[in-house]
């Protein structure tokens, strides 16, 4: 398939809920589910349309987001013909923007890849929505519609995102049910129980709708984010329509939904919706060897990466690479990412292990479903409990 | 920089000792370890030793072999100072190449080798399961100025007769072979490992060419022809890990060695990594009614039954009250609920069906072949 789709991939994204976690790297190089990465997902969408290259857009310097993406060859991303990955760091979209000598760069990098590319649409994505989206059908829907725009919702439950969330929400049009009447805050919706239309923060356009609003933009100091270009369509009398996403979604925008997402995919209904009934998650590949399980070791629903050694207890969890577990060592209901190593007699709940942590004989720790006790990368945990942060 | 060493692994063989497993399959690329096809180990000591230029001969039944291999990338071997290269028979102006032993095949491969212009041909199988530092042994070549060294590994007594033997003189200097001899006088056995100096190699196959065309095995012909010419021939001692698996049970016994967290194969070892062209998928699921114990479990399985003292490799499915004991699952297998399976191999892709057992002995490991499907749901209504 000849692809006709020039990728961007917002990854400024809002981080301050998540730390201890974000600390160190961006919401889309957040580890997940074991394995993978958040941007896994929006790449391994990119990749089942054959995008030959994406651009992306990212604060700070991205150290561990260059180390998972590589060369793109993961999801195809290499090729010598067309192909590759077009990194812009050091996006701080606020303060750059108050600042006109980086304004130029911000919307010349932008309309320098779409211009370039011999697509025909312009893709919008980010990375802390976790779905797995079947691009090729928000395709077909566009170009049946005959759409300018297209953006990708999905209808939920008010109580499923932040009380104070900055996510926002799709009005649809009363005659049409696919047409974006407009679109306002989820904190406009007061009641946990009601349900709104949740904008994805994905969507599709014509290269000439998105340089029209590049101009504009540009103009007017905005940002190149879904929110405005749902606005200009609407200014501009652009067709705009919404297309229905009904797949496993969550939304990451602080520890909790964080937590709970690892933690869906132990459900096996979220964890085939993700990765089975979809596009297949491709993630960077490392050399590994299987992951062994000791004589008295105790697993019940609970997720493992290549590279364990495993000779404690581990329920309702889940492990990622190169983590040790002694035996009489006892997990329940955490996240323990790659690297760590737990010593005998260790009594670990409802925590978050974040890469490389130490825990010593003995130490107990215990969280709660609503608040898990993140322990940030590199610390020793002591025998008493107490934490020593990594650098 | 210039190659020194040109490694050919001979990959090509059928081994017919290994039945239904290598049906379809070139032995080089029969699963192992959960993780692995037999020929990364081979390849990943050539990447450990800095032997970037590697030939992989392959012959019987290519296709997955050729698939894995790849241009080297998973071993690191595709880069400007080296490659991998498949070596497959072609049909020329003199006839068709196909390969009729171990020296034919390095002979038919000539044009291959001139062109890297090495110094040295090391000549490896693709069949074995170890780790060896190949640069040691290419260091004690040119101390002891062979023209040929032969890779050696002390075999218990009784077992020498199984072996080809290389006796030696007090320098370590190969003086005599003896294939498989009744009564042997060393208990050095040949690992098919051997450093050859190229330009005498390629005299002594350019010059067969013309003359008898006898030298078409290394073992039988070519070693023979340079004790009799007297060529400096030594052995290099290996002592370490060492598995031919080329029989069923060998085959089974080795997966069951690979198990032990005390192994010294020891496949965590970061200084020495075994690298393989693993595959995208998703992590290991142990549902509520998984039991695993004394296992290895790879990414992408699904377990939902009991794994006792077993090898379950990638993207393996279990259903709920099965048991898996002392066995080895190759990928892609799916087991159904019920299942019993002890003592047994099971083929990549096989399908077993609820309710079927399969039970093997020590002596008699059951084995189920490559998309094979066993038991099922009968029509007796």
């Amino acid at each position: 398939m000849r692809t006709k789709i020039a990728p961007i991939l917002n990854l400024v994204e809002e981080n301050e809920n998540l730390k201890p976690l974000t600390n160190r790297r961006p919401v889309a190089s957040l580890p997940f589910a074991c394995r993978y990465r958040l941007v896994d997902f929006p790449f391994s969408s990119l990749s089942s349309i054959e995008a030959p290259s994406a651009a992306l857009f990212i604060s700070g310097s991205g150290h561990s987001l260059y180390d998972h993406i590589r060369s793109g060859a993961t999801w195809g991303l290499e090729s010598s013909v067309g192909g590759g990955v077009f990194t812009h760091s050091h996006i701080n979209l606020k303060a750059e923007l108050e600042d006109p000598q980086y304004q130029g760069n911000y919307y010349d990098d932008h309309y320098h890849y779409v211009s370039r590319s011999h697509a025909e649409y312009v893709m919008i994505m980010g990375s802390n929505m976790l779905s797995n989206i079947r691009l090729d059908s928000l395709l077909r829907f566009h170009e049946k519609k005959d759409s300018d725009a297209t953006v990708i919702y999905k209808k939920i439950k008010r109580s499923e995102v932040r009380e104070d969330s900055i996510h926002s929400a799709l009005i649809m049009s009363e005659k049409d049910n696919d047409k974006i009447e407009g679109i306002r805050p989820v904190t406009d919706t007061t009641d946990p129980n009601d349900s709104l239309l949740l904008n994805m923060e994905m969507m599709i356009l014509s290269k000439d709708a998105f340089l029209n609003y590049l101009f504009k933009a540009k103009k007017e100091n905005l940002d190149v984010s879904v929110k405005h270009i749902i606005t200009y369509c609407h200014g501009s009398e652009h067709n705009i329509y919404g297309y229905e996403y009904t797949g496993y979604l969550k939304v990451i925008e602080d520890i909790g939904s964080y937590y709970q997402a690892n933690m869906d995919m132990l459900n096996e209904d979220n964890f085939n919706s993700l990765f089975y009934r979809s596009n297949p998650v491709l993630t960077k590949l490392k050399n590994s060897a299987p992951t062994y399980y000791g004589k008295h070791a105790e697993i019940n629903n609970a997720q493992f990466a290549n590279d364990c050694e495993v000779y404690g207890k581990v329920e309702n969890s889940l492990v990622f690479r190169k983590v040790t577990i002694a035996e009489d060592a006892h997990i329940e209901d955490s996240i323990i990412m790659q690297d760590s190593c737990i010593e005998e007699d260790v009594h670990l709940k409802y925590v978050i292990l974040d890469k490389h942590v130490y825990v010593k004989r003995g130490a107990k720790l215990e969280g709660t479903p609503d608040e898990p006790i993140v322990v940030a990368k590199d610390s020793v945990i002591y025998e008493d409990g107490t934490i020593e942060e990594g650098e | 920089m210039k190659t020194e060493t040109v490694a050919m692994i001979l990959a090509g063989g059928q081994g017919s000792r290994l039945g239904k497993l290598t049906k379809h399959i070139a032995k080089p690329a029969v699963p192992f370890g959960g993780n692995y096809r037999i020929i990364d180990f081979a390849l990943s000591n050539c990447a450990n030793s800095g032997m970037n230029d590697v030939g992989v001969v392959t012959q019987y039944q290519p296709l997955i072999l050729n698939n894995h291999v790849g241009n080297g990338s998973s071993w690191g071997l595709n880069r400007h100072n080296g490659e991998a290269t498949i070596l497959q028979p072609y049909s020329s102006m003199e006839g068709e190449k196909f390969f009729k032993g171990t020296a034919h095949a390095v002979f038919q491969n000539i044009d291959f080798i001139d062109k890297k212009n090495p110094k040295y041909v090391m000549i490896l199988s693709g069949d074995h399961i170890y780790k060896m530092d190949y640069q040691k042994m290419l260091d004690y070549h040119k101390e002891q100025e062979a023209t040929l060294t032969v890779g050696v590994m002390p075999v218990p007594w009784e077992d020498a007769s199984r072996f080809g033997v290389m006796n030696t003189d007090k320098t370590d200097r190969i003086i005599e072979f003896q294939e498989k001899p009744e009564n042997p006088k060393s208990n050095l056995a040949s690992m098919g490992i051997y450093i050859f100096n190229w330009d005498r190699l390629k005299k002594y196959l350019v010059d067969n060419q013309a003359k008898d065309r006898q030298l078409t095995d290394f073992g039988h012909h070519v070693i023979p022809a340079y004790l009799r010419n007297n060529e400096a021939i030594f052995a290099y001692s290996f002592e370490g890990y060492w598995k031919d698996v080329g029989t069923i049970e060998s085959l089974w016994s080795a997966n069951m060695e690979f198990l032990d967290p005390e192994h010294e194969l020891d496949i965590r070892d970061r200084n020495w990594r075994v690298y393989s062209n693993n595959p995208n998928t998703t992590p290991q699921f142990l549902t509520e009614s998984a039991k695993v114990t004394d296992s290895m479990i790879t990414d992408g399985c699904y377990i939902s039954g009991e794994v006792v003292h077993s090898i379950i490799s990638h993207n393996v499915k279990i259903g709920k009250n099965s048991s898996i004991k002392d066995s080895f699952v190759m990928p892609n297998a799916v087991i159904g609920e019920n299942v019993k399976i002890e003592k047994a191999i099971i083929g990549e892709g096989a399908q077993i069906h609820d309710g079927t057992e399969i039970i093997g002995s020590d002596d008699n490991i059951e084995v189920v072949g490559y998309d094979e499907e066993v038991g099922g749901y009968t029509d007796e209504n």
